[in-house]
């Protein structure tokens, strides 16, 4: 289980994060929603120790990291146990989408890497492209690939931001369908997402943060039946865009 | 006297000049490149570095090459009261030249790597040293090629003006024969067909290095 309490973060004089308290639990899919700005990514940052709080404390499976930490303490970040895969892919482009799977779990020297890749080539039916460098794959066969890498490693958790953000409605409703799949092998699955549709669909737990604050948590239904105001208003917002 | 006729009649200056060009561009190209690199590996770091890496680099592109090559010959044995061989202050020059040109392009290419694919190697739990191995450097070195290859061709362009501070290379070889026979075009083209048989296949490859690697950063 990931647990953050009561973590605050700010950029300069900007508040980010005012006091946020969470729980990912395994075999779950928890969905992050937001307006822009309101600190999404910078949450998924600070559970993936990316970048530290300015106080509070992240819980991986009982192994705390409190902040501020003190000068002499070493922190010695969960990766890949907790993974993250960025909206902004970054798959090593020299490297081909075979390559770019294998080489973490090669390096780290896990046993049967090839035999684990073929599930993933399975799973993420990546037959006929695992050979291509990533310039020469489209946007979903991207996003298939950074999910393979990221779970070639065996995370307990996986967190995801924006991921589905430059896919159309087909590709979106593979990447829930997969996720889905993800979520059935115990994998704890955050994901950032502003489709509404796909945190009902896919979402076990839905969280919705406003200017660094959770406003509001619950199953999906708080999605349709919103108790706060201000969910209230975005949810009406984003369905009258979509 | 055709092309061939002057390659043939005066091959033994031209191949003792190439010779010299030859040592001139060695001297250049290794100092350069190792240098060069060095110092754009640590001024990506440090700010008193970058400083002067970046100002020398505005200097000498705002100066000719071949004034600087005359400010460093004529002056300084003026000052120094000594004679010095022209073929060292033409080696020297250059050198700074190369120097600063590659120490810029490293600095410049560190500098703005896309911080983000060596985020993407922590968080799969690659060992520094394997992100640095396996992903920093083979894309450092793929978008740094071919501009690398692109000024090294300008770098041996350049070992020309050495003529003018009497180093007995290719082009001064070219114009001591054209003193003595009159033939400017015919000995002027097989001076061009030498740098193009050295030059183009090192342009061509640059290109085709170019057109191959950068296209690699995109992500659809």
């Amino acid at each position: 289980m990931i647990i953050a309490k009561d973590i605050h973060k700010k950029f300069d004089q900007r508040t980010i994060l005012n006091g946020v308290d969470l729980t990912i639990d395994t075999g779950k899919i928890t969905c992050l929603i937001g307006p822009s700005g309101s600190g999404k990514t910078t949450l998924l940052r600070a559970l993936a120790l990316l970048e530290y709080p300015d106080s509070g404390i992240v819980s991986v499976d009982g192994q705390e990291y409190n902040f501020p930490k003190a000068a002499e303490t070493e922190i010695n970040p969960p990766w890949p146990h907790v993974s993250v895969v960025f909206q902004s892919l970054f798959l090593w482009p020299h490297l081909t989408l075979r390559q770019n799977i294998l080489l973490p779990a090669k390096r780290r020297g896990l046993p049967d890497v090839h035999a684990r890749l073929e599930e993933l080539i399975r799973f993420f039916e990546m037959r006929d492209f695992i050979d291509n460098y990533p310039n020469e794959a489209s946007r979903g066969q991207q996003q298939r690939v950074a999910l393979a890498r990221a779970l070639m490693l065996k995370p307990k958790y996986l967190l995801l931001d924006e991921i589905t953000s430059a896919l159309d409605v087909e590709q979106v409703a593979k990447v829930l369908e997969y996720l889905q799949g993800v979520r059935d092998q115990g994998i704890g699955v955050f994901v950032i997402t502003h489709l509404l549709g796909f945190a009902r669909r896919a979402a076990d737990q839905v969280v919705f943060l406003n200017e660094g604050k959770i406003e509001e948590v619950g199953g999906p239904e708080i999605l349709t039946t919103p108790k706060s105001p201000r969910l209230q208003q975005f949810v009406k917002l984003i369905e009258a865009a979509s | 006297m055709s092309v061939i006729d002057i390659l043939i009649n005066y091959h033994t200056g031209f191949l003792e000049g190439l010779l010299v060009t030859l040592e001139l561009y060695a001297v250049i190209v290794v100092s350069g490149i190792l240098l060069g690199g060095l110092l754009g590996v640590f001024a990506a770091e440090d700010p008193i570095l970058r400083y002067i890496s970046q100002g020398m680099a505005f200097f000498l592109g705002a100066v000719p090459t071949l004034v600087f090559l005359f400010w460093l010959h004529y002056p300084a044995q003026a000052v120094f009261e000594i004679v010095i061989d022209p073929f060292y202050t033409a080696a020297l020059t250059l050198s700074i030249v190369n120097i600063f040109a590659i120490s810029e392009l490293v600095r410049q290419a560190i500098q703005g790597f896309p911080q983000q694919f060596l985020i993407a190697g922590r968080v799969t739990g690659l060992r520094t040293k394997d992100i640095v191995l396996k992903i920093q450097l083979p894309m450092l070195f793929r978008q740094l090629l071919p501009a690398l290859l692109i000024t090294q061709v300008t770098m041996l362009h350049s070992t020309l003006f050495a003529s003018l501070i009497s180093v007995e290379e290719i082009f001064r070889v070219a114009q001591r024969i054209n003193a003595q026979i009159y033939k400017p075009v015919e000995i002027y083209t097989a001076l061009g067909v030498f740098f193009l048989i050295v030059c183009l296949p090192i342009n061509l490859l640059a290109y085709h290095l170019k057109q191959r690697f950068t296209r690699d950063f995109s992500e659809r």
